[in-house]
């Protein structure tokens, strides 16, 4: 599914983010990228959905070059990827209904077929109607953070990648938000999670990948 | 959003100010242009003949003259003609005209020109060549404010287009900053939509619309404006227009003319648009 070949990447300034990074993610696996901040975390998801272009290397995502992509071709690769942020990155002047749909219309799904799609989302990721018409900054962490999970997952994509998904929760979201992804990962999505809380890796028993100063290390 | 509604808002006025001004130079010139038209129609040019010429001399000049290329029609005044044309147009002041004598009139020759022929240059040219006629006193037109009005045309046609490009360029850099800051206070709507595969078309199309948009009401406003006041105006001083100038009618712009305007305003804005999101290419 998520195949890296070597891949180098420094940001100007001679910042090395990562350096020789190889691996492979298999079709429905759920895997976490652990490593302290400043490891290469976040450049290795961002690279993934083509936000960073690597110095060296290959990558490869659901069998297309990423690094040979046209520009032009890198929105498709994205329809593709879901992506969910620490701070949600929601839109709060939009209600949760319009935060969620503006990514169906952005992908030219037809205008009959978005309530349904969007409240089907909402039941996933266990929202209640009455949220539809709020805007996200009346709602909880945890509810703001299902609503950026279902803004990523409303169009279907076969990946998951996640940001420090629970880096803004408490104790107690956190294992909510961690079980809803491993329930979207049930249901055939391959879920990538970066995440710098040993807790959570040892709690899930999933497959890591660790990062330190900006190569694997595991 | 509310400041960026008042952001739109305020850079429309600005172009519609820009577009007001514009405008108003081109509706001054077409009617300037008309009313010079009509001026140009009226012009002639007068021969006064000394006073030792008589009347067969006169008409024999009369048809020499008719023979003339540009000239179309010439009428001969005889002395008494012309005292009894002064005492027409002077009939109120009675006693003052009475002991008037012919003998004091010159007579004369109007001479009237093709319309090709009437342009400043040709008639000053014709004028000079009838000075030289043995026979002429004096030889009069109005080629002089003929010139000066065409001048002032010339200024105020070269002043519109002047004005165009500045405007041009007014419109330009106020619908580019305008787009610039909405594209700044909706840059995480934006990044979003990237992510999650939104194209470039798709995202990009709304700034484009937006300036067109913007340019498209500015110059639609500066026009609606300008008719206003164009018709309070052409209420109050049409009937003066018709005693001085009989036929002259005030005129707005010609449709042609209107379309090219708002054309102008939404390609301004459209490039504003393509110029702020250009520059703005890392949101």
């Amino acid at each position: 599914m998520i195949q890296f070949f070597q891949v180098y990447k420094t940001y100007p300034g001679n910042i090395e983010a990562l350096a020789d990074i190889s691996f492979k993610i298999e079709k429905g696996e759920f895997v976490f990228i652990t490593g302290p901040s400043g490891a290469g975390k976040t450049t290795l998801l961002k690279l993934i959905i083509r936000a960073e272009r690597p110095d060296r290397g290959e990558i490869l995502v659901k069998g297309r070059n990423v690094t040979r992509l046209k520009n032009s071709q890198i929105p498709f690769l994205r329809r593709g990827v879901g992506f969910v942020f620490q701070d949600f990155k929601l839109l709060n002047h939009k209600t949760v209904y319009e935060n969620i749909s503006l990514v169906l219309e952005a992908l030219g799904y037809k205008k009959r077929e978005i309530p349904k799609r969007v409240r089907q989302i909402l039941r996933v990721v266990g929202l209640e109607e009455r949220v539809v018409k709020q805007t996200p900054f009346k709602l909880s962490g945890g509810e703001q953070q299902r609503v950026a999970i279902a803004r990523a997952l409303v169009n279907t994509p076969s990946i998951l990648l996640a940001d420090e998904p629970t880096g803004n929760l408490d104790p107690g979201l956190t294992v909510e938000i961690m079980d809803l992804l491993e329930k979207v990962n049930y249901l055939g999505t391959t879920v990538v999670v970066a995440t710098h809380d040993t807790n959570l890796v040892a709690r899930y028993k999933k497959r890591a990948l660790p990062l330190y100063k900006g190569r694997l290390v595991g | 959003m509310k400041e960026t509604g008042l952001t739109h808002l305020l850079s429309m006025g600005t172009i519609a100010t820009s577009f007001f001004l514009f405008s108003s130079f081109l509706l001054l010139s077409i009617n300037f242009g008309t009313f010079l038209e009509t001026w140009e129609k009226k012009v002639q040019i007068i021969l006064y003949l000394k006073d030792g010429v008589g009347e067969k001399r006169a008409l024999q000049l009369k048809r020499e003259l008719q023979k003339r290329e540009g000239i179309k029609e010439v009428r001969y005044i005889s002395k008494r003609k012309a005292m009894e044309s002064f005492k027409r147009d002077l009939a109120g002041y009675g006693g003052v005209l009475e002991g008037l004598k012919e003998e004091i009139f010159p007579a004369s020759l109007e001479i009237k020109l093709g319309e090709a022929f009437r342009t400043p240059e040709r008639i000053r040219a014709l004028a000079a060549r009838l000075k030289k006629i043995k026979e002429a006193e004096e030889v009069q037109y109005g080629g002089i404010w003929l010139e000066r009005l065409s001048l002032f045309l010339y200024i105020l046609r070269w002043g519109a287009w002047i004005l165009g490009a500045i405007l041009v360029i007014i419109v330009l850099s106020v619908t580019a900053n305008t787009i610039r800051l909405t594209l700044y206070n909706k840059r995480e709507e934006i990044e979003i939509m990237r992510l999650v595969g939104a194209t470039e078309a798709f995202v990009k199309f709304p700034f484009y619309l937006a300036g067109g948009l913007q340019g498209l009401l500015g110059a639609g406003g500066s026009l609606l404006l300008l008719f206003f006041l164009f018709h309070l105006f052409s209420l109050k001083i049409s009937p003066y227009l018709s005693i001085y100038f009989g036929q002259l009618r005030l005129s707005f712009l010609p449709p042609d003319l209107i379309a090219e305007v708002l054309g102008v305003g939404v390609a301004s804005g459209l490039m504003g648009g393509i110029l702020s999101l250009r520059k703005a290419a890392g949101i």
